[in-house]
């Protein structure tokens, strides 16, 4: 029986396969950085005609989910790893994985640009999306009901917002949740009562609200958003099951190189070199 | 019934040619009116009626209105689909089976020829089959999970939990039937372990890893405090199961910390059993109450040295007295044990680990045999290896083989049994 154990063993370790497929990358994730990644990943593949980079979306939660099943190379979130899921990372793969960061960003506040208000306090902004705050009289504006609108729960804007505006509390069930960021600006472009968020990179044909301090009104700007003096600004990551290797480490070199990060300011966000 | 039948049918009938006959009169009506003016230009009333059915249409407001109406009862509806939908994102249900082969090798008695010490095994079984439902609410956490095995159904966990209000979830309170909160491996489920089943040390303290009690969860940073209040007896100790044999309560607690890389703690258990010892040089009389402490501690590292994959190290030592063996507690009996795991990643999909654990039953005393036979208390180191291959997210098939080794008597007659144990294990997890 020794022997026929042995055997066994011996074709059991010898069926495992011992390296990824070569040449094949697959990223997903994060919604706020799926053009971003899109981006880099065509910039690649010009330069690298043999490698194949898949990115698609489905939200930051979604990603980490995948990196923990096994089924993508690289996660993009845009909130960082949460406690629970670097347990299941190690519980499964014995590693706690590897965390870059590619991009930074501001979560930013849209209105409708009729909408006359410029700038919010982030308690105003917590009152309306705990649904404290129903008329956009009570914050200055006009008598007009506010639409929220939201992202979905894999976002990692909306556990962004949740985490750093809310307190943890959780949002109105009045929000109207939106499957994308872009979705959020076409909607609040549409609707004069409406307030969405999402990255900066997006905020375009619509009014961007300042964060008010005191007296002082803080632009979502690159120079704000860099600093950290914009109260919302975050960044955007990677993460990986380890040290990145071959292709995947190839890959990330090119998205944090002066190239890479030139691609960064065009999509709308802010390098971090 | 065919008499009934029909007279509903004929019922149905009369009242339908009711309805017909009825219909025409105020059709009638329209020609009536027309006739007098061009009877024979007259256009047929149908086409007299098309003209008022435009002429009624609704202005673009209205319709504006109509379906501004709409949307809204839609959206109405969305936030009640939003509300019944996030009331099943918080239920999860989940749930694995671990079927397997083992084959155990029999241990011939040389002194007595034909005769096993060992009969050894080769079985398939079905070790667990589990189901879990978690509701995971704002406020708190609801936990149940059975275990359907072919030979009983068993409740696992039946846990209710309350999240301390303004904590962001990070300090709760729990009472049912739970995890007991002591080491690292006890607490860990079998579906995410290397090995088929948890080390000898751990069996021997921890039997079933259960009990019903009252348990604090704290996260502080990197520090996490896990202690609470138990019956003491766990959920399989033969002799007081499901019950509590004495009125004072076991304090089983661990203090622990978390810095992702590396992870560890110290775990405590202060209590006390009642029981009557039959056996042994000093028999009890009456019950007694004999003290159940233990004591712990375990460290995890996890490096990323190799391009292969993650690579982990795991340690825990487990010493104390009252265990239990064969689910019976031993009482007033002092015993340790520890083991140590290695464990490397191979890609995405496969698993090395390799595992030395070691169980003193009788805390540094001298080995024992009796005849051929070694004392059933005499320590064992067991040396294992397994290979695990991930199919996909659900299936994972584990090979292993667990080398036992029996401390013998220096000059004895007795020798290590030959009782290796090989297990082949199919796990399903969803």
């Amino acid at each position: 029986m020794n022997k026929l154990l042995a055997s066994f063993l011996a074709v059991f370790l010898l069926a495992l396969p011992l390296a990824a497929q070569a040449g094949n990358v697959t990223i997903k994730g994060s919604d706020t950085m799926v053009i971003l990644g899109q981006r880099w990943a065509e910039e690649y593949m010009k330069k690298n005609a043999s490698t194949k980079i898949q990115v698609t979306g489905g939200g930051s939660g979604t990603g980490l989910a995948a990196l923990i099943n096994g089924t993508t190379d690289i996660a993009m979130s845009s909130r960082p790893i949460k406690d629970a899921e670097t347990e299941k990372l190690r519980g499964r793969f014995n590693t706690t994985g590897a965390e870059i960061s590619v991009a930074k960003d501001g979560v930013t506040f849209y209105v409708h640009e009729k909408n006359p208000l410029s700038s919010l306090t982030l308690e105003q902004l917590k009152g309306i999306y705990l649904g404290d705050i129903t008329n956009w009289k009570e914050v200055g504006g006009p008598d007009a009901p506010i639409v929220v609108y939201s992202r979905e729960n894999s976002s990692g804007t909306y556990v962004f917002v949740k985490d750093n505006l809310l307190g943890g509390e959780d949002y109105t069930p009045n929000a109207q949740t939106l499957p994308g960021t872009a979705a959020v600006v076409n909607a609040v472009s549409k609707e004069k009562n409406g307030i969405g968020y999402g990255g900066a990179a997006y905020a375009k044909g619509i009014k961007e609200l300042k964060i008010k301090a005191g007296s002082e009104e803080v632009t979502p700007s690159a120079e704000n958003i860099k600093s950290g003096k914009y109260p919302l600004s975050r960044d955007l990551y990677f993460y990986l099951r380890g040290k990145p290797t071959g292709e995947v480490k190839a890959f990330i070199d090119f998205a944090l190189s002066p190239e890479g990060q030139q691609i960064v300011n065009k999509v709308g966000y802010f390098p971090v070199k | 019934m065919t008499k009934n039948l029909l007279v509903a049918l004929l019922t149905l009938a009369s009242g339908a040619a009711r309805a017909q006959a009825a219909e025409p009169q105020p059709a009638a009506t329209p020609p009536a009116e027309t006739s007098p003016a061009q009877p024979s230009e007259a256009p047929p009333a149908p086409t007299e009626a098309a003209p008022t059915e435009t002429a009624a249409t609704p202005s673009i407001e209205e319709r504006l209105t109509t379906d501004e109406g709409k949307v809204a009862a839609l959206e109405e509806q969305n936030i009640e689909t939003k509300s019944d939908l996030s009331l099943l994102k918080k239920l999860k249900i989940s749930g694995y089976v671990q079927s397997r082969y083992q084959y155990q090798q029999p241990d011939e008695d040389e002194a007595n020829p034909g005769v096993h010490l060992n009969d050894g095994f080769s079985r398939f079984t079905v070790r667990r089959g589990r189901i879990k439902t978690t509701y995971n609410g704002d406020m708190g956490l609801l936990m149940l999970q059975v275990d359907i095995i072919p030979t009983a159904v068993a409740l696992r966990d039946a846990e209710a939990t309350l999240y301390i209000p303004g904590t962001k979830q990070n300090l709760s309170v729990t009472l049912g039937q739970m995890k007991l909160p002591f080491g690292y491996e006890a607490p860990q489920s079998s579906s995410d372990r290397e090995f088929p089943e948890r080390t000898r040390v751990v069996g021997a303290y921890l039997p079933g890893e259960r009990d019903r009690g009252l348990r604090f969860n704290g996260k502080f940073g990197v520090m996490r405090v896990a202690a609470g209040f138990f019956d003491g007896n766990g959920i399989s100790n033969s002799n007081f199961f499901g019950v509590d044999n004495d009125k004072e309560k076991d304090f089983v607690g661990r203090l622990g910390f978390d810095l992702k890389w590396i992870s560890g703690g110290v775990s405590g258990w202060k209590g006390t059993t009642l029981g009557k010892r039959t056996t042994g040089p000093n028999p009890d009389a009456f019950r007694t109450a004999y003290d159940r402490d233990r004591v712990g501690a375990d460290l995890q590292v996890y490096l990323d040295l190799l391009p292969l994959g993650g690579t982990a190290l795991k340690g825990e030592f487990i010493g104390g007295t009252a265990y239990q063996r064969n689910n019976v507690e031993q009482l007033g009996i002092a015993g340790h044990g520890y083991y140590a795991l290695l464990v490397q990643n191979i890609g995405i999909h496969d698993i090395l680990a390799l595992r030395y654990e070691y169980f003193d039953g009788q805390n540094g005393l001298d080995a024992i045999e009796s005849g051929s036979r070694l004392g059933t208390n005499n320590a064992i180191g067991t040396l294992g290896i397994a290979a695990i291959h991930n199919f996909g997210e659900t299936i994972e098939l584990t090979a292993a083989y667990e080398l036992s080794m029996t401390e013998t008597v220096n000059g004895g007659t007795a020798k290590d049994p030959s009782d290796n144990l090989f297990t082949l294990q199919l796990q399903a997890r969803y």
